[in-house]
């Protein structure tokens, strides 16, 4: 098991090396100029290309590529063009905002979306299914940000329980923390809880039908032990599967959940380096989320092994 | 169902709920002397010499002091400065400084910081350049005292130190003014009346500024940047909001206390709400624009671009960028901001009357138009310049003109427009933007509205007649002769379409009726403002 981790963390050494090039490059020819941006609408053409010349923009590309690579190299991702700050620091200052938001929403996905799922495929054709679903196909549905002010209206306006934006760290406490990521967490968890439940069903209803389930149902087993010793546990593959794609589908929702609740994530990060096009800030961002991204579908290889035996490496 | 139908739909509902709700406990729980606003924009960099931004002038009238302050009647007056002489051929300026002002590092300023701060900043300013351009010598004479050598008259002199423009000529430490002005500085000390906590500083999120206990305010009432900037509050946070939607609910549920400029669509539900109280934010309000590329066809041809001029309805463009709210805009024979000393509307009748379609069309046939692509810019993401881009669209097919409507974002137009390159390879024919009225009040620091060919904005107008005329408002020496003058360009600058003015609009600010002090400007001051619990 540890070669074979130690083998797939190597293999992703190049994937991540060709995502950079691509990234650099896509940027390198994306129209927008940061030095345009800074200058502002008084500069002259002479402003904008001592700006251009002070950051560096001027040089060629295979020049300022290779440069990149060797701050990477070095353990620095460099300055944003417009903060001066180190991207390192400013990805770290947005990190557990982000963080903290992933983390209650897969929780509150798992917490939630598995037992419908399983429930609804326990009861597969009846009303409880029918009205599960039809929650999933709602959920799915709506775009987040719709949720999101739905949400804020209810349960922030009108009921004033919940805080409408903003996120307080966890070391100001447990609670000041939760009930800013509440909100945000159900907005962005829809889409991914209807996913995940529909996904559970699916899997929990051709595992139900196997012949082991028949005989446990035979020799007089329980319907929990039934479903979350015997089923659940055989149909975890597919499941799994979906929860660690689904991270992916979190990430680009944080964007827009980060924006509709003002929390200072990397998603909000990410759309402000776009817009200004500080071009180290989004290449060390899309290096991390691809390195995020790698990780967790090395995770998910070696969950199959814990949950199916059968699955060798 | 689009985002903007949804928010304006959930604010409604939001703002209605609210009403007769008191304060919530967010609210309660803070300090009332500490504000919460949120600003127009991030703030993406705090270098006011290095990036122009509104937002950062904003940010930077509090930290960063000025010698002379622009007051609510546009005239300059003293502010770090204890005294001034001019000698009397007009071209030896002496200053000299207030006693007992400090940075917010403990160290006093000196004449040095002064000579240092001022040579950065002319760098980088338009007026500061002309200044550059005819200077002899800028010296510290002593502690308190400095001198600035001309080699001709400037009269405009007091305006250009006092002038809000970005970027306005604020005073740092001689060690961080000797930075390059197109590098960014790093250390944020100067002598106003709050001080930048950098430790607190998430640029794209929040910003925080703490009372500066040594400053030393002017014995005046507060005007605009001039007089006595009295801090009422503690701590100021500006907590930036990308969404309008979030920040309208933040203010209804308390959890902001001041919103710089709501969207258009979410004040009558602002207004709703009786702890939200709504005014005009800016009485300098702004000019739409759209500019035309006087370097290629088919408005390298003046008639093409008056035939555009005789079509367009500025009415069009208003209620496409502020809705049906009459109170927010006005019709713009000009360039210049209406209800100021010098404004002037001399040779507008070209904007003014019904619209005339077919007289446009046979002045665009003459100018030889016949069929060829117009490259029109659109920022997307700009609401403004998305409106009117929708409008302009009309406009041209109506005219009969093949438009090719490019949207994009804002980057991308900054970018775009940039290049004299032909249309068709990767040029322009059109972009649209608008212009802070502040800006554009005379053509002190108006780069818009400049013809000199190459070294004019983008589009590159060439008007002798319009430059010369900016010539004659330079000199000018009085009200009279400027108001006359401003005639003069506004004239000009019509007859050769320098660009196409869209209308006069104005907009909102909004904030809860525990705070108390907040003045219209062309920027938000927060000297005077307070906060009840």
């Amino acid at each position: 098991m540890l070669s074979y981790i130690l083998r797939r963390i190597a293999a992703t050494l190049p994937v991540m090396a060709i995502v950079a090039l691509f990234v650099f490059s896509l940027l390198y020819i994306a129209p927008g100029d940061p030095a345009v941006v800074i200058a502002g609408d008084q500069a002259s053409p002479e402003d904008v290309e001592r700006i251009r010349q002070s950051l560096g923009l001027d040089r060629p590309f295979l020049v300022q590529f290779g440069s990149w690579v060797w701050r990477i190299l070095h353990g620095d991702l460099g300055t944003s063009i417009f903060t001066n700050l180190p991207v390192s620091a400013m990805i770290g200052q947005r990190l557990g905002p982000t963080l903290s938001l992933m983390m209650v929403t897969l929780l509150l996905t798992i917490v939630v979306a598995v037992p419908l799922g399983v429930v609804a495929a326990w009861k597969a054709g009846s009303l409880i299914d029918r009205i599960i679903m039809g929650f999933a196909v709602f959920g799915f549905s709506l775009p987040v940000f719709v949720v999101g002010y739905m949400l804020a209206y209810i349960f922030a306006l009108e009921l004033e329980w919940l805080p409408v934006q903003g996120y307080t760290p966890l070391s100001a406490g447990f609670w000041p923390w939760l009930e800013n990521l509440i909100l945000p967490a159900i907005a962005l968890g829809c889409v991914y809880i209807a996913l995940v439940a529909r996904i559970t069903r699916a899997a929990m209803l051709e595992v139900l039908q196997q012949d082991y389930i028949r005989t446990a149902k035979a020799k007089g087993l329980g319907q929990g032990g039934i479903l979350f010793i015997h089923a659940l546990k055989n149909a975890a593959v597919p499941i799994v599967t979906v929860i660690g794609i689904g991270i992916a589908l979190l990430i680009g929702g944080a964007v827009v959940t980060e924006s509709v609740f003002a929390i200072p994530g990397l998603g909000r990060l990410t759309i402000d380096a776009i817009l200004r096009r500080d071009y180290p800030v989004i290449q060390g961002i899309v290096l991390l989320f691809s390195f995020v991204y790698v990780l967790v579908n090395l995770m998910i290889d070696v969950i199959y092994t814990l949950v199916d035996p059968r699955i060798r490496y | 169902m689009d985002r903007r139908t949804v928010l304006k739909g959930l604010a409604g509902a939001g703002g209605l709920a609210l009403t007769g709700i008191s304060a919530p406990a967010i609210a309660q729980g803070a300090s009332a002397r500490t504000l919460r606003f949120v600003p127009q924009a991030n703030l993406a960099n705090f270098d006011p010499i290095w990036g122009t931004q509104y937002v950062v002038r904003n940010a930077a009238a509090m930290v960063w002091d000025t010698l002379y302050g622009i007051d609510a009647q546009l005239q300059p007056q003293r502010q770090m400065v204890e005294s001034e002489e001019t000698s009397d051929d007009g071209k030896i300026w002496t200053f000299k400084l207030r006693p007992g002002l400090k940075f917010h590092d403990g160290e006093p300023v000196l004449s040095k910081d002064v000579v240092a701060s001022l040579s950065r900043w002319a760098a980088r300013d338009p007026m500061g350049l002309m200044i550059l351009a005819i200077q002899q010598e800028l010296t510290a004479v002593d502690d308190r005292t400095f001198k600035w050598v001309l080699k001709q008259p400037f009269p405009k002199m007091l305006y250009a130190l006092a002038k809000n423009n970005a970027p306005c000529s604020f005073v740092m430490p001689e060690r961080i003014a000797k930075t390059d002005p197109f590098k960014q500085i790093t250390e944020y000390v100067g002598s106003g009346p709050m001080k930048f906590a950098k430790g607190e500083w998430v640029p794209g999120a929040k910003a925080v500024f703490e009372k500066f206990a040594d400053y030393v305010p002017r014995q005046e009432k507060a005007s605009w940047l001039a007089g006595g900037k009295q801090m009422q509050l503690d701590r100021i946070e500006w907590i930036v909001m990308p969404d309008p939607a979030t920040a309208a609910a933040a203010l209804q549920n308390g959890e902001v206390d001041w919103w710089e400029n709501p969207i258009a669509d979410l004040v009558p539900v602002l207004k709703k709400n009786k702890n939200i109280s709504v005014d005009i934010g800016d009485p300098l309000g702004n000019i739409g624009s759209f500019r035309m590329n006087h370097l290629f066809a088919p408005f390298n041809d003046v008639r093409a671009r008056r035939a555009v001029l005789m079509a367009l309805s500025q009415e069009d463009y208003m209620r496409a960028i502020v809705g049906d709210d009459n109170a927010l805009w006005k019709p713009l024979p000009g360039f210049f901001t209406p209800d100021t000393p010098v404004y002037n509307e001399l040779g507008g009748e070209i904007l003014k009357g019904k619209r005339d379609f077919d007289a446009a069309k046979k002045l665009l046939a003459e100018s030889g138009y016949s069929g060829q692509p117009v490259t029109c810019l659109v920022a997307q993401d700009q609401p403004i310049t998305k409106a009117q881009g929708d409008v302009t669209a009309d406009l041209l097919k109506r005219l009969g003109m093949n438009v090719d409507f490019v949207a994009t974002d804002w980057g991308t137009v900054g970018s775009r427009r940039a290049q004299k390159t032909p249309p068709g390879q990767g040029g322009w024919n059109m972009f649209h933007s608008w212009h802070a009225g502040a800006d554009c009040i005379t053509p002190a620091a108006y780069t818009a509205i400049r013809a000199n060919g190459d070294k004019a904005w983008f589009g590159w107008p060439n008007s002798p007649n319009t430059e010369k005329e900016i010539t004659g408002w330079f000199e000018a020496k009085n009200v009279e002769e400027e108001k006359a003058a401003i005639g003069k360009v506004n004239k000009a600058a019509i007859e050769d379409v320098v660009y196409a003015p869209t209308g006069f609009f104005l907009t909102y600010t909004a904030w809860r009726k525990n705070v108390s002090g907040i003045t219209k400007g062309p920027l938000p001051f927060f000297w005077g403002v307070s906060k009840s619990a």
